[in-house]
């Protein structure tokens, strides 16, 4: 089992060496059961950090907030950003270190293994255990320990495990400075289980299931603002506003084109997702976040994991397990398939 | 009016009420919405709900609405047309006190000074039946904290309490209330004392259950101007991930964007739309010449908690936010306006 | 007006005049509502013009509130809205809607002397209310005109401004030497701190620029002006124009509704997020 002393010792050790800037990982929280990232630049407040079940954000995604801020300041601190990082975390990484959109040299990465466990769906577990008011999920050899205040409960892991963590490709860290946990492989029979349902009905129920949940959707960009890849400075959906500069002249700002209306309608956000998902097919890294945030409970995740198998099934390719193999959409191979192009 | 009626005959006092548009608390899986309810299928409302998510505000105020069309050519003339809402008869059944107390809140901002005509046509002739929140909805419930309470009247036309023992007693507070509770057949019984006196009894009790709170309110005003220029917001904000969610849950947000959509362009023809907009959005205050009053996450915040807060106590006196706590609980990275408003 | 707030009044361009061409192009328009209305405003009061099918943007109302026959809007080429504006031509359509914000309070400065300090397009907004208040002299103290801007090309209102030189002190400047220029070299501050004198009973009205509001506030507080005696105008990116969309605001202002005229008594106590 993953001890997190020896989390905090690493921490510790990398901030009081002043090698880092600062130090990403999980906290409690004050807001309800799952965990907060916490930004530490002060060694003496890793007793901050924790390692259980509900440490289910990827921060990843804060590298691309410290990228930007980075290129904002005149005269940056060039020195790397610890971050804590489960398997899932570090594909991410491995992803915008293929794209190179970070450099190898901003980031040092104290990678944890999940060994043959993985993080909770908050709402499994609401769903079951509610009225007991969990307060922590902590890892328990083979199984969950839910910490009620009225003592604890042990729960088989399938029954509170995320979807994506059944799923998981990565169980372990793929890249990393430091490893703390051993790397345990976790069994899975059918990495793409969740698919089945939805993929089971006709086209025309299929059309009619979509369009039910994007009714739904109230464009809060949550799902894009919390994904790692989506970094693009001008969205295709904010084409209108986010890339001005001083220089910009007033006829490119009336030229840009508004792909998608602001109106929350069902054809706009049916757009809005599809084109997301495109952007992100053979990039995505199911770290399920997306589906997890959205507030209006929207299958998000299926529609990148049907890219995820798609860029599998044609082009061979899983996203960020290989440094060396360069990213999907800015290679090709003499032998890709071509039948659909002709 | 203070009336019994027994959960069963709820569906029966629904059916009843055919000229009305009914929103009322209906789950699907994990969550629940506040949708339009059949008038023929009253048993999918579940009133037994915690608290809705997003927010009832979309009836009232919705996520989009069109403020008139055009047609016509600049070279010649435009053709406009208003497109009002018809401000049809609704009924919104089971709000919670905060989110009732937050619809009179916009109904306040809405009316002052210019009136809103899209926004008060709908309000007019929308009535509000609230539901006391016995035990609190959520754990990071604070309405008490801003001068609300779970079994506040504000905003409300007609409040029912779940008395246990499959009954809920239902007061009538304003004349429109009266008027939906008077259909044939009557559903609802006169209450007796006894159950009035338990009905007062478990308000007293809701306010003793909520947990959370926000101390020394009296002076969080100026607690708030001192902290304007500290760094406290650039270390609050780090995690924020300007995802949107807290605005748009809250009942009480109201800010919006203007667009025109184009369906043609000859004969041009298209429409001037209010869609939902968001301060936590990075080009909410971005200047054509690309100046950005606010372009940090901390800036962006402040505005937040300072609007909810300070703003509408200097513009309105009274808070904006009515501690639904929704933007506490549904932050994917935990920022929680109450506990910032308790460091200060 | 109308009585549905969001309801622009169609109006047509009579007259467009070029001020400033290249980049930063400048234009003046002059419109008249299609039903012949007209509606009365004050000095300061801004207007919100669509262009139907791209949006709309705020203006500030430069013609004095005096003239009848039109209202005239001078507009920098800055995006959407104000390119597409920039494209019309005379007897096109547009849609106006206000009044909106408050004016200056003229009736307040009866009898002191008023020093007109603008930069840029800056003096568009203050256009009206230098033709107000030179047209009722009498009631007013001495009158005087500060204005500059990048080169003499980026002067609006050249010609008016000549004619005005017959009224009034007028004193130009551009930001660097040029041939053929005989007037002040400099930026606006420092050209105030020249020419403007002992600031008693006086009024400074200034509008321009952010930077050049901040050092020409700076240089007139030198002088001695107090705080309640210096205005200017304030911008913000606006939707609604009735303080209702909620993205104008300073602290618990609406620039849109309770500015965009502000004394600097004023808008120091507001947070400086502007």
């Amino acid at each position: 089992m993953v001890k997190l002393e020896d989390i905090k010792k690493e921490a510790k050790k990398v901030l009081e060496e002043g090698k880092v800037k600062y130090l990403i990982g999980y906290k409690r929280s004050t807001n309800g059961l799952l965990a907060a990232p916490v930004f530490i630049s002060d060694p003496k407040e890793v007793d901050q950090l924790i390692w259980e079940a509900t440490c289910v954000q990827n921060l990843s995604r804060f590298l691309v907030d410290e990228k930007r801020k980075k290129a904002r300041e005149k005269d940056p601190d060039n020195r790397p950003v610890a971050v804590i990082a489960k398997g899932c975390d570090t594909r991410a990484i491995m992803v915008l270190l293929q794209e190179k959109y970070i450099e190898r040299e901003d980031v040092y990465i104290i990678g944890v293994s999940c060994e043959n466990a993985g993080v909770i769906d908050e709402r499994k577990l609401n769903r079951k255990f509610k009225e007991k008011k969990p307060e922590k999920v902590l890892f328990e050899q083979d199984n969950f320990s839910i910490a009620t205040k009225h003592g604890k409960i042990q729960v088989p892991q399938e029954e509170i495990l995320a979807e994506r963590c059944i799923e998981c490709k990565a169980n372990f860290p793929v890249i990393y400075d430091v490893l703390v946990g051993e790397k345990i492989t976790r069994k899975c029979d059918n990495y793409f289980q969740s698919l089945e349902t939805v993929e089971s009905l006709s086209p025309d129920a299929r059309w009619d299931y979509w369009k039910e949940q994007f009714d739904r959707c109230i464009r809060c960009y949550a799902c894009r603002s919390v994904c790692p890849m989506c970094y693009c400075d001008e969205c295709v959906v904010d084409s209108i506003n986010l890339a001005v500069t001083v220089d910009t002249t007033a006829e490119e700002k009336a030229q840009k084109i508004r792909w998608i209306e602001k109106y929350p309608d069902v054809s706009e956000n049916l757009f809005y997702h599809l084109i997301r998902a495109l952007h992100l097919a053979g990039r995505c890294i199911d770290c399920g976040e997306c589906e997890r945030v959205c507030p209006v409970n929207i299958p998000i995740r299926h529609l990148n994991k049907k890219m995820e198998k798609e860029a599998q099934d044609r082009f061979d390719y899983e996203a960020g397990l290989d440094a060396d193999k360069p990213s999907l959409v800015s290679s090709f191979r003499d032998d890709d398939p071509q039948d659909f192009i002709m | 009016m203070e009336k019994i009626i027994t959960k069963q005959s709820v569906p029966e006092w629904i059916k009843k009420l055919e000229d009305y548009t009914i929103y009322a608390p209906i789950k699907n899986e994990d969550s629940w919405s506040f949708e339009v309810v059949e008038p023929r299928q009253p048993e999918v409302i579940d009133l037994n709900y915690l608290n809705s998510s997003p927010s009832p505000k979309k009836v009232v105020f919705p996520p989009k609405e069109v403020f008139f069309e055009f047609t016509g050519s600049i070279y010649d003339r435009m053709e406009l047309k208003e497109t009002l809402p018809e401000g049809r008869p609704q009924v919104i059944l089971g709000i919670r006190p905060c989110d009732a107390a937050a619809i009179s809140r916009m109904d306040e901002f809405f009316s002052e000074d210019v009136k809103d005509p899209y926004y008060l046509t709908r309000r007019e002739n929308t009535i509000l039946v609230g539901l006391v929140c016995n035990t609190p909805p959520s754990p990071n419930c604070f309405c008490t904290s801003v001068g609300g309470s779970p079994h506040g009247k504000t905003g409300l036309d007609i409040l029912m309490t779940d008395l246990g023992d499959d009954l809920y007693y239902v007061e009538s507070l304003t004349q429109k209330g009266v008027q939906i509770m008077d259909v044939p057949d009557k559903p609802f019984r006169q209450a007796k004392s006894e159950e009035r006196s338990k009905m007062r009894k478990i308000h007293t009790d809701s306010v003793k259950n909520i947990t959370r709170e926000i101390k020394d309110m009296d002076t969080i005003g100026t607690r708030l101007d001192n902290v304007f220029n500290s760094s406290l917001w650039e270390e609050e904000s780090m995690g924020c991930l300007r995802c949107g969610i807290c605005t748009y849950l809250c009942p009480s947000c109201h800010c919006f964007d203007v667009n025109d959509e184009i369906s043609s362009t000859s004969p041009l023809e298209g429409k001037r739309v209010r869609t939902w907009d968001n301060c936590q959005f990075p080009d909410f205050t971005m200047h054509s010449s690309g100046h950005n009053p606010r372009p940090e996450r901390a800036s962006r915040l402040r505005q937040r908690i300072f609007h909810k807060i300070r703003y509408s106590q200097q513009n309105f006196n009274n808070y904006l936010c009515t501690g639904c706590g929704r933007c506490v609980s549904n932050c994917p990275v935990g920022i929680n306006m109450i506990e910032i408003l308790n460091k200060i | 007006m109308n009585s549905n707030v969001y309801l622009p009044e169609p109006a047509k361009i009579i007259r467009i005049k070029e001020e400033v061409q290249g980049q930063r192009a400048i234009k003046s328009f002059r419109t008249q509502f299609l039903n012949g209305n007209r509606f009365s405003y004050q000095c300061g009061q801004c207007a919100m013009l669509s262009v139907f099918g791209k949006g709309e943007s705020m203006i500030s109302i430069s013609s004095a509130p005096n003239v009848e026959d039109y209202l005239q809007f001078s507009i920098l080429k800055t995006g959407r809205v104000t390119t597409a504006l920039h494209e019309m031509e005379e007897g096109d359509v547009i849609g106006i809607r206000g009044p909106f914000g408050n004016g200056f309070p003229l009736q307040e400065w009866k009898g002191r002397n008023l020093t007109f300090i603008g930069g840029g397009i800056g003096l568009a907004p203050l256009w009206g209310l230098l033709h107000t208040a030179v047209k009722n002299k009498e009631e007013y103290g001495d009158l005087t005109l500060l204005y500059g801007a990048r080169t003499s090309k980026d002067l609006v209102f050249r010609d008016e401004l000549y004619e005005l030189k017959k009224d009034i002190p007028v004193h130009l400047s551009v930001d660097t030497e040029e041939e053929g220029w005989d007037e002040f070299v400099g930026f606006v501050p420092q050209n105030v701190k020249e020419k403007v004198t002992w600031p008693q009973n006086s009024i400074a009205i200034t509008c321009g620029p952010p930077i050049m509001i901040k050092f020409t506030i700076l240089a007139l507080k030198e002088l001695g002006f107090e705080d309640d005696r210096i205005y200017t105008t304030v911008e913000n990116k606006m939707k609604c124009g009735i303080g209702k969309c909620g993205r104008c605001n300073i602290g618990s202002h609406y620039v849109c509704k309770n500015g965009p005229v502000y004394s600097w008594a004023e808008l120091k106590d507001l947070p400086q997020e502007y």
